[in-house]
């Protein structure tokens, strides 16, 4: 469990001066190639060539490495051996286990799987990595996203470690007081409820006084909201969505027109 | 001229038949640091509800009566344009943190950018804030990693930034320990010292002495007294009911059924009070009570 | 305008405190079965909840934006799985307004009718993102029903239908008793407290339309099962 819910690393970078939209349609843009591209080598093109660079432009190259391996090459590589061995395609058999048959084609199935994963969310990871979630709703929020979805969703990134926390200190408590992991699955079972129980009722009591607490603050105010932050959008950044659209309906326009 | 101004008060919340308040008549001047105590239960939480607007809008139930502030009635009006008229901070400091912002000052311009207030004129407004209450040291800090007694600074000072012509504080330090207590009632005498509309409920009546124009007491959801702190804080009539009450009071109270306190001198409320009681010498009262009204006629 | 003021209603500001509030207990729920190894997730808790109390709106937004926050900052397998957790937190949310959130049986065939909708949502993403075989363990079952021969759709729903009806009608009925450790008075803030209004009954009755309804479910599930296996 992580002390902090955000990759945000403050830095000053080329990357992270763009406007928080035109970071988002990249990594949305780049997911959509990878995952429309009809040539299996695009996501990792997109990898190789467009994510890896991006991180030393932004200068997380050190924070996108340590994700990159702590955190989505086990998943996708966890995802790969599965595809691998599960996935009944293709007839040239490379090597069987019990009734699993690896196969020539389910590794290459596998692997253009995996790849469009690690794509999807390495692009994220940069656009997460470069960008404060409050810029972020700002943005969206001056652009006509409600006001409310920017509460919950900064709300949600800071109350999940406190819950967190809380719940390693209850676990804590209940380990000296003889909770067991490797105990029967009943017992286990029966762990759950001195566990969760004060986690849950005591998140939910304070409910009700911060929904107080935020109307004193004028949160259903019908005042057109403004913004402390100040988000600049160039022209450059305009620029660059239109191409990444133009990118996604290019790409559909030769997927439909090779099949 | 009275900027609050409740007749005949009666709430009952949902799904209940005794009322939370009832038949309150209360007239609070512009200006009046009013206190308000009271037992558990006695109504101290609604009645600031019930200012603050959150009775009846959020709350719901059964109000009868009217409540005005500034010549407005709440029933007339929305809760979010009532946030103008009164602000509310309440009991528990980490509760009141939005949680939408990451650092003070963020959390402080909340309220601003709700009500839309451009952001030169916000940004203004929340330095000036943030030095009136003397948390301007904490402006970067996440409101998160901070003592109970500097978020409910950052409580309050999130409520004052927004402007309300009245304030309300539900026991703002209840939940503090000593030194927080010191540093929310440090901010909130700056406040009366200036002259804010404020009423607050409070369980510490030897803080209350100190700021108090003006103390009411609730029993039962009824007004029971209303009037100088010195005579309402120690009032035979509070003993016995669960109210807070001063141990310099109770020891005076003692010494003066065994005799060793004239019966005639007033009763003290903080410890400067009783030393000069019990010196002898006659307590300074009579002036009207708090931090103003000493200098006041 | 009936469908916007239907939307309008889930959300007032205290579901707007409470989404944040519930995404955590998943998150936070989805930790500590991983902890006790046990053989169910538990992670859309939260989201059940607020569809009880808040209606299927609010529920399904919850559902969403907890799998995208939960994709995007801790595990990138979630992330592809957010319609799922949209449809179980919608579907909760219908269940409740029908009155299927009032007593523990009906609880039961709430939490079968949102494992039904979460099986069928999976199964196109199961197909069409992964060609079946996901990273979870119950790909185990499918790669086995399809090495029988199966074809691939109902191999997938198939294996997600197994899987899926313990752990929502858990997660249904835990819900619905934190729903009822709280109080009256709290969950009147709430848009729908009309919803939970507990129905008093013989308890004993009760478990017995629960035994036999759980049963009924069983027998349906086996025979849709078959059904398809047959095919
Ligand atoms: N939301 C509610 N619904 C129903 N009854 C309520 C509600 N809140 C408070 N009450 C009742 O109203 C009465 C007054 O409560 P209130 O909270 O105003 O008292 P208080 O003076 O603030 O007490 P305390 O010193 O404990 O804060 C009590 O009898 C209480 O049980
Ligand atoms: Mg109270």
């Amino acid at each position: 469990m992580r002390e902090r819910l955000s990759f945000y690393v403050k830095r000053e970078s080329f990357l992270h001066n763009l406007n928080p939209l035109t970071k988002l349609v990249l990594a949305l843009g780049l997911t959509l190639i990878g995952f429309l591209s009809p040539w299996y080598w695009t996501p990792l093109a997109i990898i190789f060539f467009i994510i890896a660079p991006l991180s030393f432009v932004g200068k997380v190259q050190r924070d996108f490495l340590n994700a990159a391996f702590r955190l989505i090459l086990p998943a996708t590589g966890f995802l790969f051996i599965m595809q691998a061995l599960f996935q009944p395609v293709g007839k040239t058999e490379l090597f069987s286990i019990w009734f699993l048959h690896v196969t020539r084609e389910s590794l290459a199935y596998a692997f253009e799987n995996a790849t469009r994963i690690f794509a999807m969310v390495s692009s994220f990871t940069i656009f997460l990595l470069t960008t404060h979630p409050s810029e972020l709703m700002s943005d969206l929020t001056h652009r006509g996203l409600p006001s409310q979805f920017a509460y919950v969703i900064i709300s949600t990134i800071q109350i999940i470690p406190q819950m967190q926390a809380k719940a390693q200190t209850i676990i804590a408590a209940q380990r000296s007081r003889g909770l067991d992991t490797e105990s029967s699955l009943f017992k286990r079972a029966g762990a759950l409820v001195p566990l969760v129980s004060p986690l849950v009722f005591g998140s939910l009591v304070e409910v009700e006084e911060r929904a107080i607490a935020i109307e004193a603050r004028g949160f259903t105010s019908r005042h057109t909201k403004t913004s402390l932050r100040e988000i600049p959008d160039s022209s450059f950044d305009k620029a660059l969505r239109w191409i990444l659209l133009l990118l996604v309906v290019a790409i559909i326009a030769v997927k439909i027109w090779l099949s | 001229m009275a900027i609050v101004n409740l007749k005949g008060v009666t709430y009952k919340y949902p799904l209940t038949e005794t009322p939370a308040l009832s038949n309150i008549n209360l007239k609070i001047n512009e200006g009046e640091f009013v206190a308000v105590i009271g037992p558990n239960g006695a109504g101290k939480s609604t009645l600031c509800y019930t200012l603050a607007g959150f009775v009846p809008h959020f709350f719901k139930g059964d109000l009868q009566g009217s409540v005005e502030v500034a010549g407005v009635e709440t029933k007339t009006s929305t809760l979010s344009d009532w946030v103008l008229n009164v602000g509310l901070a309440f009991q528990n400091p980490f509760n009141q943190i939005s949680g939408a912002k990451y650092t003070v000052y963020e959390e402080i311009a909340f309220g601003l950018e709700n009500l839309g207030i451009p952001r030169g004129e916000m940004k203004e407004r929340v330095d000036q804030a943030l030095t009136l209450t003397g948390i301007r040291d904490l402006a970067d800090r996440s409101p998160y990693s901070l003592s109970g007694g500097q978020q409910q600074r950052v409580a309050l000072t999130s409520i004052l930034v927004m402007q309300p012509k009245v304030l309300v504080l539900d026991e703002p330090t209840s939940q503090m320990d000593p030194i927080g207590t010191r540093e929310v009632f440090g901010v909130i005498r700056s406040l009366a010292e200036r002259g804010m509309t404020v009423i607050m409920a409070e369980h510490k009546v030897e803080w209350v002495a100190q700021f108090a124009d003006r103390v009411i007491a609730l029993y039962e959801g009824k007004l029971m007294m209303d009037g100088r702190p010195g005579d309402v804080l120690t009032s035979e009539r509070l003993v016995g009911k669960g109210y807070g009450i001063s141990r310099y009071t109770s020891a005076a109270r003692e010494a003066s059924r065994r005799g060793l306190w004239p019966r005639n001198r007033e009763l003290p409320v903080t410890l400067d009070e009783a030393v000069m009681g019990f010196g002898g010498f006659p307590l300074p009262r009579g002036e009207g009570q708090g931090v103003r009204g000493k200098g006041r006629k | 305008m009936k469908l916007v003021d239907s939307i309008k209603k889930d959300f007032n500001t205290v579901t707007w405190v409470l989404i944040p509030v519930a995404i955590a207990i998943n998150v936070v729920m989805g930790e500590i079965v991983v902890l006790l190894k046990l053989p169910i997730y538990l992670d859309s808790i939260g989201t059940v909840l607020v569809a009880a109390v808040c209606g299927p709106w609010a529920g399904a937004l919850t559902g969403a934006l907890s799998n995208t926050i939960w994709g995007l900052l801790i595990d990138p397998n979630a992330l592809p799985w957010w319609p799922v957790a949209l449809f179980i937190g919608f579907v909760a949310g219908w269940c409740a307004k029908f009155g299927l959130f009032k007593n523990w049986w009906k609880v039961v065939i709430t939490g079968f009718l949102v494992a039904l909708t979460a099986a069928i949502a999976s199964t196109p993403i199961a197909v069409y993102i992964y060609g079946g075989i996901t990273a979870s363990g119950s790909s185990f079952i499918t790669a086995y029903l399809l090495q029988t021969g199966q074809g691939l759709i109902p191999a997938v729903f198939s294996t997600n239908f197994l899987v899926e009806p313990v752990d929502k009608i858990s997660t249904s009925l835990l819900a619905f008793a934190i729903i009822q450790g709280l109080s009256t008075r709290f969950l009147a803030r709430f848009p729908r407290p009309e919803n939970v209004e507990i129905e008093q009954g013989a308890t004993r009755n009760q478990l017995f339309y629960a035994i036999g309804i759980v049963v009924v479910l069983v027998l349906i599930a086996a025979f849709i099962l078959t059904r398809i296996l047959t095919q």
